[in-house]
């Protein structure tokens, strides 16, 4: 991969990349985290998290030399929490107003 | 301190700058409006005269509650609203909830009660209607909406200032990871060296101290304008299938067995003298949930206690008036999830410690905009003698950082002309308009940025001066009334615009000490 296209590749990482996979951690997390005391972690936490989700991403897209990583680190993810938000919308019987406790 | 190897930091240095340079301009702007409206309640009671101080929530208001909830539709008692308004009238909303266009709102019929406990004013809408601009709180209220939304329609103006924060929040902490001597930094201001080197220094200096504050204003900035636009639909998503209301009443609501028997509403007067003992502090809002049923609940929300940060909120039983719970402001009870939420909002807007940490959050705010200002002005002074010009760019700089305040200011002179007419909403914002296209008119026709950076200081600083004379021609209340009647904002915000503007304008009449020798700045720099 030519200096040009990796500094494009890493661009995309630290740019729209960032955004839509913090996006997708903030909405996957919701499915995932235990809910607390009140039964509201899960859904409050992401919401506070988000924005320094999204700035990890963005600093370690801009800072690892290792474009390799950046990009496992952050399909990952990505992929991991849009499995979770698929798993949640296909498993119908699960899908009612009952939030994850 | 941080030592990143030289390439990181040279990528460091770029990202700061940038970040700054791409949106310093509205950011300025952002923080210059949230600066200011750290002290919007003062501003309030300034701009609107506001002389009474015996709050709304420490008179009689039981009667009037049970009358106008018995005179409005049933459809519209689902909740109530219960908050000051004007110069501390009653404001009661009763309204139920909607979806819009994928948001939920509150719509109902909004009354005010004045002192007298006669209902002066009665209006059907939404919560937009109710919570937006009036005659009174126009200058607030405009103020406060170009910080949140810089007037740009939902959700966009939100998205849009959530960025800015992002932005903010990248400077912050490139800005940190690119200082070499963080310490040294934090102390040192050449003024013998040349003009230059004085800005890099100030820029420096003021921004290292600042980071801290910048830091978690920026991020608790994002946390509010992304929260409503993409946060709550997109974990609604996940989390109920799409469902707002649910994941609204999960966070907020108060759980229990519904009981729809129709009750009349317990003695208000009752819970209110039991919050203000309980919690210390007049309610800054009130809801009434299930307004008129056996399971009506009413919670007060109080600023924190003292040594607190987190706001207080106390749960009594609607239609028996009896103290239930001190509960957390979000969630049924405490949670880790419930206490960082709740602590977002004095975090934010440093209202929790009173005028002291309002005080503070001022200084600190405009710390914020001299870096934001330096910052810009060292980026430009870094490419001066670069192929490409951006002397149109250094223009527009002091157009925006010293015009923006003149505009602001104008505002506030429009408002404070039309008020007595009832005309502060349309003239409020056209006051900016005007104050704003003095300021641009001033950039295309100033021969040179030093003439214009004058002009403009000396339109800044004539303006506040004019500020507190315009209050009193206007009919505003005079020192000593103010006084008398407890209200001592109004003469400090009066002293604090003479003391502001007569110092730029004396600053103008010093000679400059300015030296240009020539310097070459570091890339950290």
């Amino acid at each position: 991969m030519t200096v040009t296209s990796r500094r494009w590749v890493r661009f995309a990482f630290a740019g729209p990349g960032a955004i839509l996979i913090a996006l997708a951690v903030m909405a996957g997390m919701a499915l995932w985290l235990p809910g607390g005391a009140a039964g509201i972690d899960n859904l409050v936490l992401p919401l506070i998290l988000a924005p320094l989700i999204w700035a990890g991403l963005f600093f370690h897209a801009c800072l690892d030399r290792r474009l390799g990583r950046v990009a496992i680190v952050a399909l990952g993810l990505l992929l991991v929490h849009a499995a979770l938000i698929a798993h949640k919308f296909l498993d119908k019987g699960a899908a009612s107003t009952e939030a994850h406790r | 301190m941080i030592h990143l190897p030289k390439h990181e930091t040279k990528a460091m240095v770029a990202v700061h700058g940038w970040s700054g340079i791409l949106l310093g301009l509205l950011l300025y702007a952002v923080v210059v409006t949230g600066t200011a409206a750290v002290f919007a309640e003062e501003i309030g009671a300034w701009s609107a005269g506001h002389v009474a101080t015996r709050s709304a929530f420490e008179r009689p208001m039981a009667d009037t509650l049970r009358e106008l909830g018995t005179e409005t539709p049933a459809k519209y008692r689902e909740a109530v609203d219960v908050f000051e308004t004007g110069d501390h009238d009653l404001g009661l909303f009763f309204h139920r909830h909607e979806m819009a266009g994928g948001e939920l709102i509150s719509r109902g019929l909004f009354y005010v009660v004045n002192g007298d406990g006669r209902v002066i004013h009665r209006q059907a809408g939404t919560n937009d209607d109710v919570y937006g601009a009036r005659n009174d709180n126009a200058l607030r209220s405009f103020l406060v909406d170009t910080h949140v939304r810089l007037h740009l329609p939902n959700p966009w103006g939100l998205l849009l200032t959530g960025i800015l924060g992002l932005s903010m929040l990248v400077a912050a902490i490139s800005g940190l990871l690119i200082h070499r001597h963080l310490f040294k930094d934090i102390f040192t201001l050449r003024r013998s060296g040349s003009a230059i080197l004085a800005n890099r220094d100030a820029h420096s200096v003021a921004g290292t101290w600042s980071l801290p504050f910048a830091f978690v204003l920026a991020f608790t900035g994002s946390f509010f304008s992304f929260f409503g636009t993409v946060g709550v639909p997109l974990v609604a998503m996940a989390a109920f299938g799409g469902n707002v209301h649910a994941l609204t009443e999960a966070i907020y609501g108060n759980p229990g067995s519904p009981d729809p028997r129709p009750a009349v509403i317990g003695n208000m007067d009752r819970i209110n003298a039991d919050a203000i003992a309980r919690a210390g502090a007049i309610p800054t809002f009130v809801t009434i949930e299930n307004f008129g049923r056996a399971d009506a609940r009413v919670t007060t929300y109080h600023p924190p206690k003292a040594a607190a940060l987190a706001p207080v909120s106390l749960l009594y039983d609607g239609a028996t008036a009896v103290f239930l719970q001190e509960k957390p402001l979000i969630g049924p009870r405490p949670s880790t999830g419930g206490t960082l939420a709740a602590i977002m909002s004095p975090l934010h807007f440093g209202n929790f410690a009173g005028l002291l940490s309002k005080a503070i959050w001022f200084g600190l705010g405009f710390a914020m905009c001299y870096v934001t200002y330096t910052g810009m002005r060292l980026w430009l002074v870094r490419r001066e003698d670069g192929v490409r010009s951006f002397a149109w760019l250094e223009r527009t700089n002091m157009v925006v950082c010293l015009g923006l305040p003149f505009a602001l200011a104008a505002s506030a002179a429009a408002f404070l002309l039309a008020m007595p007419a009832g005309n502060a909403p349309w003239w409020t914002p056209a006051g900016f308009l005007i104050g704003a296209a003095l300021a641009i008119g001033a950039g295309v026709i100033a021969p040179d940025c030093v003439r214009l950076g004058l002009w403009l200081r000396r339109a800044d600083g004539a303006l506040l001066v004019a500020l507190p004379l315009l209050r009193l021609v206007a009919g505003g209340p005079g020192w000593a009334a103010a006084l008398a009647a407890g209200q001592p904002i109004i003469v400090m915000l009066d002293i604090a615009f003479l003391l502001a503007g007569g110092r730029m304008l004396w600053q103008l009449g010093r000679p400059s000490k300015a030296t240009h020798q020539p310097t070459i700045l570091q890339p950290a720099e």
